[in-house]
């Protein structure tokens, strides 16, 4: 697996298997960036409401997330979401289209709520880079969007007349961490430069401790080591067919689990290195062992000579 | 900020229970098994990724043959075209390389959590050497940087799952970490006794018999009646398990039940009913003694198995025998089952008369000895079925790590840094502070 997926597998596995086969449920679960999600039937087994509580809600309303929830969800979203959630969703069992193609497609839907929520800002950014294009009037930027997805990171999102920018700030908690994520993101920028099938792929930028031009007026900006900006550059080749925009959209927000992803697969492919290494090595010392030369010894009178 | 439910992670022999605290299931239940490219054959002694012919060069490392594998379902599912392994034997981690590749993605696809912004619990089995304690903690504090981690004994988890029953909830009161827990999974049974949370390890016993075997002999049964001749052979044991969950029952008596079936058969045969799943035929057949013969071979093992001749409940005399003396009480009064194949319809009762005559007979042989000088108070003898059981050891997990003082039990990133992996050798047991 190169890519996260961006569907929750708990809301397919369990839409699916109650859609078949009603029955009550409450179950609470997570997703990546500390989104809490709830799956429960509050008033009888007919009625599925699927809840979810996502820390930068404020800012996505802002950025017309109530929009794309109805777009993509319609009349299933709740006008009154559940007590410490941000956005229900309910299904209630006799409207579900029998078995095939189009149920299936209704639990994909379902289980991109997350996606969905976070896309809106993305869109939004999308479309102003399309009004600045036309207008041709001014060279000033959009307005920069904030997400404070995470506690200490957050996505800038900001459209400009022939682009899109968005920067993720990262923060790496473990000094061993920081290290593989700057080789992982060095490599990120050089992979472009050295392959040319990848020249169509989106501009990336890294630094560290200094946040780019883009985002240096914002407030409240940490500067220590452990912070690095990854700066990507949309072009409208990546999001004109609305096709590719979604599929921008998907990948390009989760690119910091991608990322934290990563380094843990590559801390797990060092450490079974270092265990056939060591393994090795150990087969090596054995073979280096002293064999046992000692003989044993005997006086005349047939007595053993013992060590002290 | 709000803690995320802590996650746990019960990965057993045969299948792995993973999901999150506070739920009372588990959100995945699937096999322990992992599928790579490298193939068994090729690797001979060693398996993991392939690694250079040098120390020292990782730049000659361009690939991703290491995130080029599946696990659970998908991996059966692979089977054909990957490696397929299962890095727990025996309920022991056997393949760190496989285990810690088959946690990433546990925790990445499946879970779709992020480790640092969760505490974990996870299960071992009875007597696991704490190396392998130190080789679990040292992947997940620092491949994983987990906030805090518990490392409990599946038995523990099981008796603090039987808390949910219903003879528990009268006495809210006798919340004990002392019991016998009777754990039958798949492949083998185990019976262990726990006292205040600590499992007494010289006294633990294995019985070759569990759900496999029971399956394998309600197929026997089938075939000598003749009435496999309609199953499609490659579903017959799958049909047999089919027939084993949901028809067999433990009786009381045998003689008495096979007469009440030799008298009034249409009352108590069954039929099942089944379809190929590649032709579509239907087939049915009829199900009959075997509902109540299946589970019996815990009470009577002769039945299927020449080698292995002691029953259930003998064992469990057995165990709590050899425990200390003074637990002995507490061992017979709190007898837990736990795992797939306890979940037989009156098994507690049955296990509990035949407890009682074993534990009665030996009372009554010593007051005899003793020349009815002393008098015995009697022992209470309990044994506890519950909804729960079937995933016992991952919900008794889930109710541990949503109480709130779980993260006062947990050793945190912070600590493991300080001190390094040998911190994971001791975990303080639950309850031990406050009551």
């Amino acid at each position: 697996m190169i890519l996260l997926e961006s569907h929750n597998v708990v809301i397919q596995n369990t839409l699916a298997e109650k859609f078949n086969k009603p029955g009550s449920i409450d179950v609470v679960f997570v997703d990546f960036d500390g989104v809490r999600f709830r799956l429960s039937t509050p008033t009888s087994k007919e009625i599925i409401v699927l809840s979810m509580n996502i820390r930068c809600w404020d800012e996505l309303a802002k950025y017309g997330v109530t929009d794309v929830l109805q777009r993509e969800y319609g009349s299933r979203v709740m006008p009154q979401p559940e007590a410490d959630y941000h956005v229900s969703l309910e299904y209630a069992i006799d409207s579900i289209p029998p078995p095939g193609e189009e149920r299936d497609a209704l639990i994909k839907a379902a289980s991109l709520l997350k996606r969905n929520a976070l896309a809106a800002p993305f869109e939004n950014a999308f479309a102003t880079q399309k009004t600045l294009e036309s207008s041709e009037t001014s060279d000033l930027p959009g307005q920069l969007m904030e997400i404070h997805y995470r506690d200490e990171e957050a996505i800038y999102i900001q459209a400009a007349n022939d682009r899109v920018t968005v920067v993720f700030s990262t923060i790496f908690k473990d000094e061993t961490d920081r290290t593989f994520g700057k080789v992982f993101l060095q490599e990120f920028v050089d992979a472009r430069r050295q392959n040319t099938a990848m020249q169509h792929a989106p501009q990336v930028l890294y630094s560290s401790r200094d946040p780019p031009l883009e985002i240096r007026n914002v407030a409240g900006l940490k500067r220590s080591d452990d912070v690095g900006y990854v700066t990507f550059v949309l072009f409208p080749q990546h999001f004109s067919n609305p096709e590719r925009m979604q599929s921008t959209i998907s990948h390009i927000q989760l690119f910091r689990d991608y990322l934290h992803y990563h380094i843990k697969c590559s801390k797990a492919y060092m450490h079974s290195r270092m265990r056939a290494r060591v393994a090795e090595f150990l087969k090596v010392l054995n073979r280096a062992k002293m064999e046992n030369k000692e003989v044993e010894r005997k006086t005349v009178t047939g007595r053993t000579l013992v060590q002290r | 900020m709000a803690l995320l439910a802590p996650i746990i992670l019960d990965n057993g022999t045969g299948y792995s229970k993973i999901g999150f605290a506070g739920n009372s299931d588990p959100s995945f239940v699937f096999p322990t098994a992992i599928a790579t490219r490298e193939h068994v054959a090729s690797t001979g002694t060693r398996s993991g990724p392939p690694i250079p012919a040098k120390p020292g060069n990782l730049a000659s490392k361009r690939g991703i043959e290491d995130l080029d594998f599946y696990i659970g379902d998908e991996a059966v599912a692979n089977a054909k075209t990957y490696g397929l392994h299962y890095p727990i034997r025996h309920g022991l981690i056997d393949n760190w390389d496989h285990m810690e590749r088959y946690w990433e993605q546990c925790i990445f696809k499946y879970l779709r959590a992020e480790p640092e912004d969760h505490y974990f619990l996870l299960t071992e089995p009875p007597l696991n050497p704490p190396e392998n304690r130190e080789m679990t903690a040292e992947i997940f504090f620092e491949t994983f940087n987990i906030q805090g981690l518990y490392i409990a004994v599946q038995a523990v988890l099981a008796l603090a799952a039987s808390w949910t029953s219903k003879s528990a909830q009268a006495r809210p009161g006798e919340r004990t970490l002392t019991g016998t827990v009777i754990d039958s999974g798949d492949g083998v049974t185990h019976v262990i006794p726990v006292a205040e949370g600590y499992v007494i390890g010289s006294a633990i016993k294995h019985i070759p018999i569990a759900g496999r075997d029971i399956s394998q002999f309600v197929l026997n049964l089938m075939r000598e009646r003749g009435e496999t001749a309609t199953i499609p052979p490659e579903d017959q044991l799958r049909v047999a398990s089919k027939i084993k969950e949901d028809y067999s029952y433990v009786c009381q008596d045998i003689v008495k039940e096979f007469r009440k079936y030799d008298e009034e058969p249409y009352k108590y045969f069954v039929r099942y009913d089944g379809e190929h799943s590649v032709t579509k035929r239907k087939y049915s057949v009829d199900v009959g003694y075997e509902r109540f013969l299946a589970p019996e071979i815990f009470f009577n093992p002769e039945i299927y198995s020449s080698d292995f001749l002691t029953p259930l409940p003998e064992v469990v005399d057995g165990v709590i025998q050899q425990s200390p003396i003074d637990v002995r009480r507490g061992l017979y009064k709190n007898i837990v089952l736990s795992g797939g194949s306890t979940m037989f319809d009156h098994f507690g009762q049955r296990l509990k008369r035949d407890l009682k005559r074993l534990v009665d007979q030996r009372i009554e042989a010593s007051e005899i000895s003793s020349k009815s000088l002393i008098r015995s108070s009697g022992v209470e003898v309990n044994v506890i079925s519950h909804k729960k059981q079937r995933y016992a050891v991952w919900y008794g997990g889930a109710l541990l790590a949503s109480l709130p003082d779980f993260y006062g039990y947990c050793h945190t990133k912070a600590q493991y840094e300080e001190v390094g992996p040998s911190i994971c050798r001791r975990y303080q047991i639950f309850g031990s502070a406050s009551s």
